[in-house]
């Protein structure tokens, strides 16, 4: 067994051990880097001699007796939408791609506190919009299952490096899905937390009422450690929530019993491949087996969730990307006359494709003549969906879906059909519209040995539950690491 | 559904050439044609969410950056300003 294929946990228990150092550790990943990513291409940017010096740094502390945290000398990975101060964040996109934040996001604040070590930045789609990391302006990531498929976005170069070893965790952002989407493309555990509980200062805003931040790993306990760390009250996030929020990792229980499970016909519609659904129904039995009740709810239809999440997340998204003028910061047109000029051509040819639709659509259902027919219908829409849900957690504890319809798809299979794409998203959009937390966990392979993943999705604030069923889950399977890509 | 896309491109601060436009003018009828199944309810009454209030911080100000530092992402600089093209006229 290499370092790089231990969990988060059982490198720190073998450091606490004095079994190994933290820069055996990270030297063990970045051999892996080295070794995978010609076919992965999961890293936008990386930081070898720092990330070795921050390494080195938690080794002397750890012989000088210093109190660490379970994190110190884990090697994480930084989706390249959160900003990290002096080092390159670009989301992906010609605009920003030399963009260097003279500031921190706040979850990188937190995460300093640690002392985990950074090993780079990874890819995503440009600016989170996408299912596929085929939209980033830089490089396509591979899945490491098969290098012929999409790792599933936007976050799939972090799911990608933690499936291939190439970081112990990572983080991602989640607006529609992206953080489960491509966790269950990649066969790792990722968590969507609820809105509101980590800071999203720092994270270049996609849709604001919709983007969180949120841990990737291949455990439950390190995702739950990861959240743990990152999450919190922050002053300079007016929507991040002033609460108690315990150890997660330490609160553990692998256990389901008494649990009620609400199933909804919604979720396993005709859009849903068998293979799938085998495999989520297969789950949600080994879970009864183990003493959960399980209940039929009723959700409202996919496809008009779908829509709405369209149309707020897009008006959103118009709206913030608006700052990207040529002005202040990024890129800017190298020939121009007036400023109107500059700005258009600035942003038609820093944007690519996706980015432009995007904000065209939520221009459309922002201006006059429309905006009631779609943005406001969204919204109303928006709050049925969330009254849906309310009623349904009154006769259940969390509800189990499928967290993407069918598996990971070929690299250009669905480049050319924006509509065919967006429908990747229909089983995850829901947790964004209305709020929820939802963790999505490896369940099984397809015949082509492409993992399948597991959306469970909780009542606000109840990750603390959704951690003991799939920790349950997880025990059941002997853990989850057999889903990486580790080989 | 008819799209005046020479339109939406303009309010969105974008350009295209022909090409583009006839490209882009079939996507978004198909993404518009999506976004339209949203369920016949009705849209009144509030929509502001009483369990989440948003909490303001106090504003004060606080020295964080150096005028430099901050000035490095600019695309042009000239004495410490950002340069951009004549916007009054004389």
């Amino acid at each position: 067994m290499e370092l790089y294929q231990l969990t988060a946990w059982e490198l720190f228990e073998k450091m606490a051990a004095k079994e190994c150092s933290a820069e055996e550790i990270t030297q063990s990943v970045l051999r892996r880097i080295d070794q995978k990513e010609g076919d992965v291409q999961a890293y936008l940017t990386l930081n070898k001699e720092a990330s070795l010096a921050q390494a080195r740094a938690v080794d002397q502390k750890r012989a000088s007796n210093e109190a660490l945290s379970p994190l110190a000398g884990i090697p994480i990975g930084i989706k390249d939408n959160i900003c990290t101060k002096g080092v390159k964040t670009t989301c992906a996109s010609k605009i920003l791609s030399e963009f260097v934040p003279p500031y921190n996001a706040t979850v990188m604040d937190k995460l300093d506190a640690t002392d985990c070590v950074y090993l780079g930045k990874l890819n995503m789609d440009e600016f989170a919009m996408g299912s596929s990391t085929e939209n980033s302006f830089f490089q396509k990531t591979h899945n490491p299952h098969n290098i012929k498929y999409v790792p599933g976005g936007s976050s799939g170069g972090s799911a990608a490096a933690v499936s291939a070893g190439e970081a112990v965790l990572a983080l991602g952002s989640d607006t529609g899905g992206s953080i489960r989407q491509p966790s269950a493309y990649c066969g790792t555990v990722g968590l969507k937390p609820t809105y509101g509980t980590v800071s999203r200062y720092g994270l270049v805003a996609f849709a604001s009422s919709l983007d969180q931040i949120g841990p990737i790993g291949r455990s439950v306990k390190d995702v739950a450690l990861l959240y743990s760390a990152i999450c919190g009250k922050d002053e300079k996030d007016t929507t991040s929530i002033r609460r108690e929020y315990p150890d997660f990792a330490k609160g553990i229980v692998p256990s389901v019993k008494g649990m009620t499970i609400g199933l909804s016909d919604e979720y396993f519609g005709e859009g849903v491949s068998d293979e799938v659904k085998t495999a989520v129904m297969k789950a949600v039995d080994a879970l009864k087996e183990q003493g959960a009740n399980v209940v039929s709810v009723s959700l409202p239809s996919t496809d008009q969730t779908l829509a709405a999440y369209y149309i707020i997340a897009s008006a959103e998204a118009s709206s913030n990307l608006a700052r990207f003028d040529g002005v202040k910061y990024g890129y800017r047109t190298k020939e121009y006359t007036t400023l109107e000029e500059m700005y258009e051509k600035t942003r038609s040819e820093g944007f690519g494709d996706e980015v432009k639709r995007r904000i065209m659509l939520g221009t459309y259902v922002l201006s006059s003549g429309y905006y009631d027919a779609y943005y406001k219908k969204a919204k109303f829409t928006q709050k049925m969906i969330q009254d849906a849900f309310q009623t349904a957690f009154g006769c259940c504890d969390l509800i189990l879906t499928p967290t993407a319809p069918d598996t990971a798809f070929q690299i250009g299979e669905n480049i050319h059909d924006q509509v065919k794409m967006y429908m990747n998203d229909i089983l995850t959009v829901t947790v964004n519209i209305a709020g929820l937390p939802a963790l999505s966990v490896p369940c099984g392979f397809d015949k082509k040995g492409l993992p399948i993943g597991l959306q469970m999705i909780g009542p606000k604030f109840s990750e603390g539950v959704l951690f003991n069923a799939a920790a349950c889950y997880e025990e059941l399977l002997g853990g989850f690491s057999a889903f990486s890509a580790l080989k | 559904m008819e799209m005046d896309l020479k339109r939406l491109a303009k309010l969105s601060r974008l350009r295209f050439t022909e090409e583009e436009e006839k490209k882009f003018q079939g996507q978004m009828e198909q993404i518009v044609k999506m976004v339209e199944k949203l369920p016949d309810l009705d849209a009144s009454g509030p929509l502001i969410d009483p369990n989440s209030p948003m909490e303001m911080r106090k504003d004060v100000a606080e020295k964080k950056f150096n005028r430099d530092e901050l000035l490095k992402n600019a695309p042009q600089v000239q004495a410490g300003c950002v340069v951009v093209p004549k916007v009054v006229e004389e």
